[in-house]
């Protein structure tokens, strides 16, 4: 089930009723969590419980025969055991077709035509997240960062905690299952900010990604033919910057609050994005929790900059090639992952070359400003199905449409441009804070009446129970 | 020994989780400031703020407003137990239509001028609706056609212009794409809890949206873009079984009828070539004929449009090469509501489907002659008595025809 549904309204105040019952112990309520996590997961297809089970069980037996492996081969086979198995999980069902289809393309181009099978495999909800989760424990084990967890309840509900699940943020073993030693109650104050969050968050996802931003975006990137200007393919694409944002951050900030309000801590997923200067800023800022997997254990492992220049830019750009690869089954999420890849390199390669130069205000507007732009150029491969598609926008973005139509109305427009402008404005001068010291800061009352305003406005939205875009990678 | 995910083993400052107060920005960090390490339990800081007392003033303030919207809506017109049309409420009846002995498929108009309540009570059979406003009822036709569950009687509803389409499902291709979703256990609870809130709450309607009625401003101010004011606003009200009717709002004239007419633009445009009508005839030969196989059987129905639209759809497709085409194409039986002497003049508001009442007085005019059509479906020994224009159009209006 997805945040923005009226099931999870229910299913979180049942939840909640359990978790704050007197009549349970610790250990059952977290017996409670596990079951209704895999319930909150089965509600979208119950068979898929079951790979959950096995990459709960395969890591699990993993890390505890790494610890007691004398050899460094028995280690390393354990690990590379789960690996593969949690690899092998993932790339079958989401690569699979996609490996299928670059197979028969390369064999045709050398002149062998084979017609497989069709691949009609379901892609299971939230897979490439619980996978890396899951990796994150038995590669902490093997390098040696942490020790396996006590408790396999503690390491079960760790994998399945239905608020990180599906679209993140990327937890951490050592993050999460320490909290599950001791029992978790939230406090009244603790309970209000969670629920804060959790408004803030749906109001993101219902409001202004589905509601407003979305249909601005389709009207360009699915004009089935129709050529947008320059006008309109701009628009579009920085309307599908704040949508592709509200969606996943309220996912984000929706998950930090329901966790909140059961008294759990989970990490930043997002730091104001688009008040980033630089790239390696935007990455430190946009969905923080998998650039950081990244970097821990592919960007490092690969020899990080520790290894020359060279071997520095090939590992970064391998990183974002895979990070790329990571967001989809398809070549344009391959080019969104290079262009940043590209971009990173550069940024580093200048920062190399000017060593001494400190930008001023100005510049650092300016910088954000080129960021967020060149950041957009990026959107454009993301959003695309297809390079087709992908080619039909930057064509338009850069003036070049012989014959262009005007494909997105006046009003829809203005309003997504006010939405957009508000969240890089707001991003900009947020950039050096956090969302809770602006809280603190402001007077009750008007958080109060914005608290209000934006739940006023997700009740008369309604939404569509549209599913969160990140649900899909 | 390497840092352990056991919270006592972990290093104090690393392990606050819920915190009190704000920490300055600085201070707080995220995984992107701690490279190459295990990540110690995340800090989430509490602004300093009546959280309880502020909760409650939004819990008043929400309930006011909603209160005060929801007042507003039903003076819009809006009713609760309108319970909305969706996806999930097709695929519902779609399963259902699998195994169903009469099922209904086509364009909004056989959703709109169909009386489920009445056909059961002419035949004692009550069909499954899954027409789709807004869709190339032929896509439908090949759904069930390629349903080897389906056996039974199926009627296909169509507007000539809609169906005579050479590609495009319309609207219902997306009901299509998500059927399989949409029977998953997320999505069913989902239906069962909007449905049940939608029985008390009228402001829940779907063309009511907050983000679509505020666009609505724009009157096509950029010149050539499809403006929110040529889309097809409001007209039904949707009931259990996907019960449409006609809202009242538009029934009773005014703007809302007025720009409901507006979004028909007529119906106009180009006329449909010869190699489409043999296309889609072809195509619909053969899903009949897949039907047919498993022993299911096929009936066309073309229910009224007023003159206004009418002169537009002859110019594009005259009968004699869309509708008369279809049938001799497909060996299928149809009945045309120009052919109804009951369905003669009823009153189509806006001009595209008829009122709440003429919709059941067409009901009983197309299942009188459906039972003579196919053996599938008598006419019950208790079946009311006839309907006829005089029950649905008002006495003013008639006097006037």
């Amino acid at each position: 089930m997805i945040f923005n549904s009226l099931t999870f309204l229910v299913f979180f105040a049942i939840v909640l009723a359990l978790h704050y019952a007197p009549f349970f112990s610790w250990h059952q309520k977290k017996i409670n969590l596990l079951i209704a996590s895999y319930l909150f997961y089965a509600a979208w297809n119950p068979p898929f419980v079951a790979l959950l089970w096995i990459s709960t069980v395969v890591d699990w037996w993993a890390a505890q025969w790494m610890v007691r492996a004398r050899r460094e081969r028995t280690r390393k086979l354990w690990m590379l055991t789960s690996v593969v198995v949690n690899l092998g999980m993932l790339g079958y069902f989401k690569y699979g077709g996609f490996l299928l289809a670059n197979f028969v393309a390369v064999a045709g181009s050398l002149g062998i035509v084979y017609h497989p099978p069709g691949w009609d495999i379901v892609l299971p909800v939230g897979i490439s997240f619980y996978t890396f989760a899951t990796l994150s424990y038995t590669l902490d084990v093997y390098l040696r960062r942490s020790a396996p967890a006590g408790s396999f309840l503690n390491y079960a509900l760790f994998v399945t905690f239905f608020p990180h699940l599906v679209a993140g943020p990327i937890m951490r073993p050592t993050e999460l299952v320490p909290q599950f030693e001791q029992p978790r109650q939230a406090k009244p104050d603790q309970i209000g900010f969670g629920l804060a969050l959790l408004t803030l968050g749906l109001f993101q996802k219902v409001v202004l990604a589905d509601g407003f931003l979305a249909p601005v975006v389709e009207a360009v990137y699915d004009a089935h033919g129709k050529l947008p200007g320059m006008l309109d393919s701009w628009v579009a694409t920085f309307a599908f910057a704040g949508q592709i944002f509200c969606d996943f951050a309220g996912y984000s900030t929706s998950a930090i609050g329901v966790a909140l309000c059961m008294g759990f801590a989970m990490p930043d997923n997002f730091r104001f994005p688009y008040g980033a200067v630089g790239f390696s800023d935007f990455w430190r800022r946009w969905h923080i929790t998998l650039s950081s997997w990244l970097r821990d254990y592919l960007y490092i492992p690969l020899g990080g900059n520790r290894h020359g220049r060279a071997r520095t830019y090939a590992a970064l750009m391998g990183t974002m090639l895979l990070g790329g690869l990571w967001h989809g089954a398809n070549w344009t999420f391959v080019v969104w992952g290079g262009l940043h890849g590209v971009y990173l390199s550069v940024e580093r390669w200048l920062k190399q070359r000017f060593k001494g130069f400190t930008p001023g205000r100005a510049s650092i507007l300016g910088l954000a400003l080129l960021t967020f732009l060149l950041v957009n150029v990026t959107w454009v491969f993301f959003r695309a199905k297809t390079f087709a598609g992908a080619g039909v926008v930057l064509k338009g973005m850069a003036g070049m449409q012989v014959k262009p139509e005007p494909l997105i109305a006046a009003g829809p427009m203005i309003i997504a441009m006010v939405i957009v402008s508000g969240i890089f404005g707001t991003h900009l001068t947020m950039r050096d804070t956090t969302l809770e010291r602006v809280i603190e800061r402001t007077p009750a009352v008007a958080i109060a009446s914005i608290w209000a305003l934006l739940l006023f406005a997700v009740i008369i939205e309604q939404g569509q129970g549209n599913a969160f875009i990140y649900f899909a990678f | 020994m390497p840092s352990s995910i056991s919270r006592s083993d972990a290093h104090e400052d690393e392990v606050r989780g819920v915190r009190e107060g704000a920490l300055p920005a600085g201070l707080r960090k995220t995984a992107a400031n701690r490279p190459g390490q295990a990540q110690p339990v995340p800090t989430r800081d509490i602004p300093l703020q009546p959280w309880a007392r502020l909760a409650l003033f939004v819990a008043v303030a929400v309930t006011l407003l909603t209160t005060g919207w929801e007042v507003e809506m039903r003076r819009q017109g809006l009713h609760a137990g309108d319970i909305d049309d969706s996806p999930q409420a097709w695929a519902e009846q779609r399963r259902a239509g699998s195994t169903a002995a009469v099922a209904i498929v086509g364009d909004s108009r056989i959703l709109f001028d169909t009386n489920l309540d009445r056909f059961q009570a002419l035949t004692g059979i009550r069909p499954i609706q899954t027409a789709i406003v807004g869709t190339n009822a032929r896509a439908l036709l090949e759904n069930y056609a390629n349903d080897p569950k389906f056996k039974g009687l199926l009627i296909v509803g169509l507007a000539d212009v809609g169906y005579f389409r050479p590609d495009g499902i319309g609207f219902g291709g997306a009901y299509m794409h998500a059927f399989e979703k949409n029977g998953k256990p997320a999505q069913v609870t989902g239906l069962w809890i909007d449905r049940w809130l939608q029985q008390y709450f009228a402001f829940m309607d779907s063309d009511y949206r907050l983000s679509l009625m505020l666009p609505r401003f724009d009157h096509g101010w950029r010149s050539g873009a499809d403006s929110p004011y040529e889309d097809v606003w409001k007209i039904s009200e949707t009931y259990a079984d996907r019960q449409y009717a006609m809202w009242d709002r538009i029934e009773s004239g005014g703007y809302l009828r007025d720009h409901a007419r507006h979004a028909w633009g007529g119906f106009k445009g180009p006329k449909v070539p010869p190699a489409i009508i043999a296309k889609v005839v072809a195509r619909s030969a053969e899903a009949v004929r897949r039907i047919r196989a498993r022993g299911g059987e096929v009936i066309f129905i073309r229910p009224p449009s007023a003159p206004e639209l009418r002169v537009n759809e002859d110019q594009r497709l005259p009968r004699s090469r869309g509708w008369d085409a279809l049938l001799a194409g497909t060996h299928a039986r149809g009945i045309h509501a120009d052919d109804l002497p009951q369905a003669q003049n009823l009153v189509i508001p806006e001009w595209s489907h008829l009122s709440r009442r003429c919709a059941t007085v067409f009901t009983d005019a197309y299942v009188r002659r459906l039972v003579q059509l196919t053996n599938r479906l008598k006419l019950r020994a208790d079946a009311p008595p006839p309907l006829s224009r005089a029950d649905c159009v008002p006495r003013a209006i008639a006097m006037n025809k």
